[in-house]
C-alpha cells in the first residue's frame, strides 16, 4: 500500500469539506474492493476519508412508495431488512448473493455501486429497479449513473448519500457466479412496472447495461417464453478466462429467462 | 492396541487455539528485515539494465541485490534431486531453475531480478518499486503443445530445440500388433490442465546468519527440511554442518513445498549481507505465479479392443510440461512415475508410451499431489470411457472385464512394475453396491427423457507410493536415497521422545507415528512425544511426499521402537533374573510370562541410564534409530465413481455423489485415512472442473494471478464423499501399510471427467478438455450438435 | 504520513495504539498484539483464513485497516475458549477430524460460531453455502461441514 493519510469523520458536512480540502482524497466504504486495490498499489490517494462512522449513511426506510437505502448500509442488512423483503424481494436476494457472509457484512451499496466494477451486483439491481442514485449534491437516475469501466457520472468529491428504489409490480434476479471470485460471470435483474419493463445485465460489458429488445417483448408478455429468439450478440461483450463472448452472450439469454422465471416466483 | 485407531489428532489443540507456529509466526530477539523482489514482467526478455541505485539509497533499506551480486559472491545454481535422464543415461538438456535471473535472461512471467532488504514490508516494496530494469522482449510460448511446433521460439537457444528428453516405455512392436489386430480402436487427445497446490498458507522463508558461532538457520514452509539442507550445500555453499533448517507447523504443501526455492536461498544470503534476520511472506499472486505449477502433459492415446471390449493394447504419444527451467524433481515425473502406472487396475497385454518434456516460457512444473499419476489415470481412463460407448458396452461393466483378478498378484504390468497385492474386482463390486450403480442408470435414463443430463463417472487404478527402495529409486533416476530414519529416545523416567525424519504439513505424524510407537512399546500413547522438522534435532530425514511417510519413516520408527524393546528386555532380564525372551512388554511393564513378576518400564529406562548393575556387554542408555529402506514401493489401489449433472443451460457441472473405495493395506487410523483421502478428492475435483494456471497464449502472461481467478473448489463445489476400503496387505513393510496421501488427487480428475462425458455423450460430445468448465462445455455441445446437423 | 491513535478492544481487552494507517488490522493483531491465529492467505479476501468476529459478526481482517477499528470489539480465534477449556465449536473440530494443517482452521471455526449462532441447526446445504468466504485445501469440507454441524448442536446445548 502507498502512504496516505486517514481521516474518520462522523458526519456528511465533514466528509464533505475532507474530500474538496484533499488534492487527491478518496472515500472508503466498505473497503472490500478499495482495500485488495489498494494493497496491490493499483490504487492510492493522499487522503482516505472513512465514512464508516457516518450515521446518517446508513439505514434502510420505506417512505413515499419507494425504498431508501443509505449509501452505508451493509448487503447483510439489505438482505435481511424485513422492508426490503416485502416490497422488492428480489433486491434482499441480490444482497444476498453478494461475496460471501464476510463481505456482506462490510460490504455497502455505496461502494459498490461508485465502484462500478463490470461484474458487481448491485449496478445491475440499481439500474434493472430503475433506482434514482441520490448524492450530496443531486439526484441522478440509474440510467445516466454507469458511463463506462468502473466510471459513474460522480465528480470529484461527489459523494453517493443514498439510493431510492421505486417499488415494482415484480422483479426477478438471477446470477452465474464466477467459479473463482463468485462475481458474476451475466447477472440479470428484471422488473414490471406501470407497463414497462426493464431487464438489466451485469458482468457482460465494461458496464452494466439494459437490453432493450427483451425489454420490449416482456412489457408486451412477462413471461420468460417472450424472450424465446431474443440474442444477444456476442459483439462487445467481455471476454475472459471465465467466459468468452459467445458464451457470455448465451447466458445473458439464459439468465434474463431465469430472473423473470424468479420474478413470477416471488 | 493404538493402530487402527480412530484416535483425536494430538496436534490439533494448538491449531484449534490459534496457537500453531509456522514461519510467519516465528519472532526473534533481533528485529526481522522484510524482503521483496523485482519479477518479470515478461515470458522472455532480454534484460538490459538493472539500476538499483536509487532503491538503495531509499529509508530503511538495508540490502539492494541483484543477479550480478549472486555470481560475484560465488554462489552455486540449483541442482536436481532428480536430474533430467534421457534414455541412454546421458545428462539431457538441463537448466536448473535459477535462484535469480544471472544470465541476462528472463524465460517466464515471475522470475526474479533482484531483491530489496528493508526495515519493513512498505519500505521493502517502495524500493523494489524504485528499481529501474530495462526489459527488450523477446517471442515466447506457454503452451506445451506448441512447444517443438517449428515456428515456436526457443526457451534455450544453445540447444537448439525445447525438448528436454525423450523416453520410451513398454512394449513397441507388440502395442502396435495389438492395435492393428483389434476389433474397434479408440482414439483420444487427453491434455491434463497446468495446475498449482495453492495451499493455504503461502510460502514464507526466514535466514538467520549467527556471525559470532558461524552457523546459519533458516526457518522454511517446506516437507523435507534435510533435503533443502543438502541443497544449500550448492546454492549457498554452505556445508551442511552448519546449517540448521526449521521447518515448523507447515500449512499444507501437496508436494509443492518440496523444493529448494529462490526465494528461500535469497532470505539467508539477504540475512548474509545485511546481517539482520530476513523473512519474506509471499502474497498469493507471487505463490500462484511462483510456486511451482503441476500436470500439464499434452498426450494423444489409442486404445484397442477384442470384440468383448477387452483391451488388447495401448500407445501413447505425450509432451510432458517442464516450463522455463527443470525444477528439481520434474523427472520424477517424466521419468518415473508417470508411466510406470500406465496398466492401472486393469490387465493389459500391450502398452507403449513415448514422453517427451519440453521447454515453455511459463513456470517451472513440478510434482504435486499425484505427480504424474492423474495424467496417468486420467488418459488410460479417459480413452476406456470413450471406448465403452463407441462399443456400446456399459462402461463399469467393459471395466470389470478388464480388471486384473486377484490370483494374478503379485502382478507385473506391460509396463513393467509389478504390483505386489491388490484385489480391484472386490473394489468394483463394493463400488458398485455403494453406489447402488444399477440404479443411478435407471435415474441417468429417466432423466435423460426429461432432458436432464446426468453421468456417471469412473476410474481404477493403481497409485506407486512409498518410494523407495532406495536402489529401485536411484534406478528410475533419484539423486537422494528414498530410506527415512526415526530415533526413538527413552529418557530415564520412561517417557519417549521420537525423532522423524518425515515432516507433516496436515498428514497428522504426531498422531499417527505415536500410535505406531505406543503399540511397539507397549506404552501410553501420552507417554510420547514426537520430533520433525528440524535438522538439528533429527538425525536424518528424506521428508514426507509421494505417500511415503507411513511405509518409510513411520516402519523407521516401528523398527527403531523394536529395537528399544529388544534392548530394555535385556536389561529387563537382567533386573528380573530371567531370560529376556521370559518378558512381555504392555502397558507399561515387563511381566515374566506366566508368573507376577513384574518391572515398570520406567525403573528400567532408569536403569539403563544410572544403574552399574548390567549385563556388561549391554550399553548404557536407551535409545535407537532406524534407517529403513523399504524392500519395495507400495501399491495402493482403488475404484472411483460420482454422479455429476450438467445443466442443460448454463452448463455449469453440479457433483452430486461421490464414492470411493480404497486399498491402502493396514490402517493406522481410519480417521486420518478419511481424511487424507477427502482432501485428495476436492483437489482432483478442482482439477476436473475449475482449476487451472491459465497463461495468455499470445503475450505469455499470467492470468490466474489470484483467488479471483485460480478457482479453487469452495465447500459448496464439492458433496459430501461416500468411502469404503477393501484390505489387503503390502508386502514391502513389516505392518503391510500402503499409504494414502494421494489417492483422491490420482483417481479424481479421470472420475468426474468421465462423468460429464457421460451425461454428454447423447448428445455428440467425445471430448472436453480439463478443467471442463462451463464455457467449454457450452462450446463442445454447440460444435457437436453443428456436426451433427 | 501521519501516525493514527487508535483504540478498541480484543478478545475483551482494551488495546490503544499508534499506527501507520496502511496497517492491516490482520498485521496489527498479528505483529502487535503477537495474536498469530489470525492468517493471511491471499491477497484479495478469498480465502477467510483471517476471519475475526467485529462487533459480533464475521468480517475479514485483511480488508480492513487498524485505524477504522476505534471503539469496536474483535474477537479472534484467541478468545474464543473460555477457561475451562475449548469452545464447543473447536472441540466439534477436534472431535470430526475438521482440519489438517491447521492454516485455514482459525477462520474455519469463527465462521463455525458465527453460522451456529444464526441458524439453529444449520443443514449440511446451509454450511456449505456459509463457507463461501473460506476456503480450505486439505479437508475436501466434508469434515469441515461435519465439525460445523456437530459444534452449533453443543452449542445450543
Amino acid at each position: 500500500m502507498y502512504p496516505f493519510t486517514y481521516h474518520r469523520p462522523d458526519s456528511l458536512d465533514e466528509a464533505r469539506a475532507r474530500l474538496a480540502a484533499s488534492e487527491d482524497g478518496r472515500p472508503l466504504a466498505g473497503g472490500m474492493s478499495l482495500m485488495p486495490t489498494m494493497r496491490f498499489r493499483l490504487a492510492s490517494c493522499a487522503d482516505l476519508v472513512d465514512l464508516n462512522a457516518i450515521e446518517e449513511l446508513a439505514g434502510i426506510e420505506r417512505r413515499n412508495g419507494q425504498i431508501r437505502i443509505g449509501a452505508m448500509t451493509r448487503h447483510a442488512a439489505v438482505a435481511a431488512s424485513p422492508e426490503v423483503g416485502e416490497a422488492i424481494p428480489a433486491l434482499a436476494a441480490l444482497a444476498a448473493s453478494i461475496g460471501d457472509v464476510q463481505v456482506r457484512n462490510r460490504g455497502t451499496i455505496g461502494g459498490s455501486i461508485c465502484f462500478a466494477d463490470p461484474a458487481a451486483d448491485y449496478p445491475a439491481g440499481v439500474l434493472g429497479l430503475g433506482a434514482t442514485v441520490n448524492t450530496d449534491r443531486r439526484a441522478v437516475a440509474a440510467d445516466d449513473f454507469f458511463t463506462g469501466l468502473y466510471e459513474t457520472a460522480l465528480e470529484d468529491g461527489e459523494l453517493v448519500t443514498s439510493v431510492d428504489f421505486p417499488i415494482p409490480e415484480r422483479a426477478g434476479w438471477a446470477k452465474l457466479g464466477n467459479q473463482a471470485s463468485r462475481f458474476a460471470v451475466v447477472a440479470v435483474m428484471v422488473s414490471l412496472a406501470g407497463g414497462a419493463a426493464r431487464v438489466a445485465v451485469t458482468g457482460a460489458r465494461t458496464h452494466v447495461f439494459r437490453a432493450a429488445e427483451m425489454e420490449a417483448a416482456l412489457a408486451a408478455n412477462f413471461a420468460a417464453e417472450a424472450l424465446d429468439g431474443i440474442a444477444m450478440p456476442s459483439e462487445g461483450l467481455n471476454e475472459d478466462l471465465h467466459a468468452d463472448r459467445d458464451y457470455r452472450a448465451h447466458l445473458v439469454g439464459v439468465m434474463a429467462k431465469r430472473a423473470v422465471r424468479d420474478a413470477l416466483a416471488r | 492396541m493404538y493402530v487402527g485407531q480412530a484416535i483425536r489428532r494430538r496436534e490439533d489443540d494448538r491449531f484449534l487455539l490459534g496457537r500453531g507456529s509456522y514461519v510467519e509466526d516465528i519472532t526473534l530477539d533481533d528485529p526481522i528485515a522484510h524482503a521483496a523482489f523485482v519479477r518479470s514482467p515478461h515470458a522472455h526478455a532480454a534484460v538490459t539494465r538493472v539500476d538499483a541505485a536509487r532503491a538503495a539509497a531509499m529509508p530503511g533499506v538495508l540490502a539492494v541485490l541483484t543477479g550480478e551480486d549472486w555470481t560475484r559472491a560465488g554462489n552455486g545454481e540449483a541442482e536436481g534431486v532428480w536430474p533430467v535422464k534421457d534414455m541412454s543415461g546421458a545428462d539431457a538438456r538441463t537448466v536448473n531453475r535459477p535462484f535469480i535471473c544471472v544470465d541476462g535472461t528472463v524465460r517466464c512471467v515471475g522470475e526474479i531480478v533482484a531483491m530489496v532488504v528493508a526495515e519493513d514490508r512498505h519500505q521493502a516494496q517502495d524500493a523494489a518499486e524504485a528499481i529501474e530494469v530495462d526489459y527488450e522482449e523477446k517471442p515466447a510460448n506457454t503452451l506445451t503443445a506448441r512447444a517443438l511446433d517449428a515456428d515456436t521460439p526457443l526457451v534455450h537457444p544453445a540447444h537448439g530445440t525445447n525438448e528436454v528428453l525423450v523416453t520410451e516405455h513398454g512394449l513397441k512392436e507388440e502395442t502396435e500388433a495389438a492395435l492393428a489386430k483389434a476389433h474397434h480402436v479408440t482414439e483420444v487427445v487427453v491434455p491434463t490442465n497446468r495446475v498449482t497446490a495453492a495451499s493455504i498458507e503461502p510460502r514464507c522463508y526466514m535466514g538467520h546468519h549467527d556471525t559470532v558461532n558461524d552457523r546459519y538457520t533458516v526457518w522454511t514452509t517446506n516437507q523435507a527440511p534435510h533435503i533443502v539442507r543438502r541443497y544449500f550445500t550448492k546454492s549457498l555453499n554452505i556445508p551442511e554442518h552448519k546449517l540448521r533448517v526449521i521447518a515448523p507447523d507447515v500449512g499444507g504443501g501437496f508436494g509443492m513445498k518440496l523444493y529448494h526455492y529462490p526465494e528461500e536461498a535469497l532470505v539467508l544470503w539477504g540475512a548474509i549481507v545485511s546481517g539482520r534476520p530476513v523473512r519474506w511472506v509471499g502474497t498469493r499472486s507471487e505463490c500462484l505465479l511462483g510456486d511451482t505449477h503441476a500436470r500439464d502433459h499434452h498426450t494423444v492415446g489409442r486404445m484397442g479392443f477384442d470384440a468383448e471390449g477387452r483391451i488388447l493394447g495401448v500407445k501413447f504419444e505425450t509432451l510432458g510440461a517442464f516450463g522455463a527451467y527443470e525444477s528439481q524433481w520434474n523427472a520424477s515425473i517424466t521419468n518415473a512415475y508417470h508411466f510406470t502406472m500406465l496398466s492401472l487396475a486393469y490387465d493389459i497385454p500391450a502398452i507403449h508410451t513415448t514422453v517427451r518434456a519440453v521447454y515453455t516460457n511459463a513456470t517451472p512444473v513440478d510434482a504435486y499431489r499425484g505427480a504424474g499419476r492423474p495424467e496417468t489415470v486420467y488418459q488410460v481412463e479417459r480413452l476406456i470411457e470413450n471406448g465403452a460407448h463407441e462399443m456400446g458396452i456399459d462402461p463399469l461393466e467393459l471395466r470389470a472385464r478388464n480388471l486384473i483378478p486377484p490370483e494374478k498378484f503379485p502382478y507385473q504390468t506391460a509396463i513393467g512394475i509389478t504390483y505386489d497385492s491388490g484385489d480391484p474386482p472386490a473394489l468394483v463390486e463394493k463400488a458398485r453396491a455403494l453406489a447402488n450403480y444399477d440404479a443411478l442408470r435407471a435415474e441417468q435414463a429417466a432423466l435423460r427423457a426429461e432432458g436432464q443430463w446426468m453421468g456417471i463417472g469412473i476410474c481404477a487404478f493403481f497409485d506407486m507410493a512409498g518410494a523407495g527402495p532406495v536402489k529401485m529409486m536411484n534406478d528410475l533416476g533419484a539423486k537422494i536415497g528414498c530410506y527415512d530414519v526415526a530415533s526413538v529416545r527413552v529418557h530415564p523416567d520412561g517417557r519417549i521422545t521420537v525423532f522423524a525424519g518425515s515432516h507433516s504439513h496436515g498428514q497428522g505424524h504426531e498422531t499417527t507415528w505415536s500410535q505406531i510407537a505406543a503399540d511397539r512399546l507397549g506404552c501410553n500413547i501420552e507417554h510420547i512425544d514426537l520430533v520433525e522438522g528440524d535438522t538439528d534435532r533429527v538425525p536424518m530425514g528424506i521428508g514426507t511426499w509421494g505417500s511415503r511417510s507411513l511405509s518409510t519413516a513411520g516402519m523407521a520408527v516401528y523398527t527403531a521402537a523394536d529395537r528399544v524393546v529388544a534392548k530394555s528386555k535385556r536389561m529387563a532380564a537382567h533386573m528380573l533374573e530371567c531370560a529376556p525372551e521370559d518378558l512381555d512388554l504392555a502397558d507399561g511393564e515387563f511381566t515374566v510370562k506366566g508368573t507376577d513378576r513384574k518391572l515398570s518400564f520406567a525403573a528400567v529406562a532408569n536403569a539403563s541410564y544410572h544403574s552399574g548393575d548390567r549385563p556388561p556387554d549391554l550399553e548404557i542408555g536407551l535409545e535407537e534409530t532406524s534407517f529403513f529402506d523399504p524392500a519395495d514401493c507400495t501399491y495402493p489401489s482403488a475404484v472411483h465413481l460420482c454422479v455429476v449433472l450438467v445443466d442443460p443451460e448454463t452448463c455449469a457441472v453440479t457433483l452430486r455423489d461421490y464414492w470411493a473405495v480404497d486399498d491402502v493395506g493396514t490402517v493406522i487410523n481410519p480417521m486420518v485415512l478419511e481424511g487424507q483421502v477427502h482432501g485428495g478428492l476436492a483437489q482432483g475435483i478442482g482439477q476436473a472442473l475449475m482449476e487451472e494456471c491459465a497463461y495468455d497464449p499470445e503475450s505469455g502472461q499470467y492470468l490466474a494471478g489470484t483467488f479471483m481467478d485460480y478457482a479453487v473448489p469452495h465447500a459448496e463445489d464439492v458433496p459430501s464423499f461416500g468411502l469404503d476400503s477393501h484390505f489387503t496387505r503390502a508386502l514391502g513393510n513389516p505392518l503391510g501399510a500402503k499409504g494414502a496421501g494421494e489417492s483422491g488427487t490420482i483417481g479424481a480428475p479421470a472420475c468426474v471427467c468421465n462423468g460429464v462425458i457421460d451425461a454428454l455423450w447423447h448428445l455428440g460430445v467425445r471430448q472436453v478438455t480439463q478443467p471442463m468448465t462451463p464455457k467449454k462445455i457450452w462450446r463442445a455441445i454447440e460444435d457437436a450438435q453443428r456436426a451433427q446437423q | 504520513m501521519a501516525q493514527v491513535s487508535v483504540s478498541f478492544t480484543v478478545n475483551g481487552r482494551e488495546v490503544t495504539a499508534t499506527v501507520d494507517p496502511r496497517t492491516l488490522l490482520v498485521h496489527f493483531l498479528r505483529e502487535e498484539l503477537k495474536l498469530t491465529g489470525t492468517h493471511v492467505g491471499c491477497d484479495t479476501s478469498q480465502c477467510g483464513a483471517c476471519t475475526v468476529h467485529l462487533d459480533g459478526r464475521p468480517a475479514k481482517s485483511c480488508a480492513l485497516l487498524a485505524v477504522q477499528l476505534e471503539g469496536c470489539a474483535i474477537t479472534t480465534i484467541e478468545g474464543v475458549a473460555g477457561a475451562d477449556g475449548m469452545h464447543p465449536m473447536q472441540s466439534a473440530f477436534k472431535e470430526h477430524h475438521g482440519l489438517q494443517c491447521g492454516f485455514c482452521t482459525p477462520g474455519m471455526v469463527m465462521m463455525g460460531i458465527d453460522i451456529a449462532s444464526r441458524h439453529d441447526a444449520p443443514s449440511e446445504e446451509t454450511i456449505r453455502s456459509e463457507l463461501e468466504g473460506n476456503l480450505c485445501r486439505c479437508t475436501g469440507y466434508h469434515n469441515i461441514v461435519r465439525s460445523i454441524a456437530a459444534g452449533a448442536q453443543s452449542m445450543r446445548g
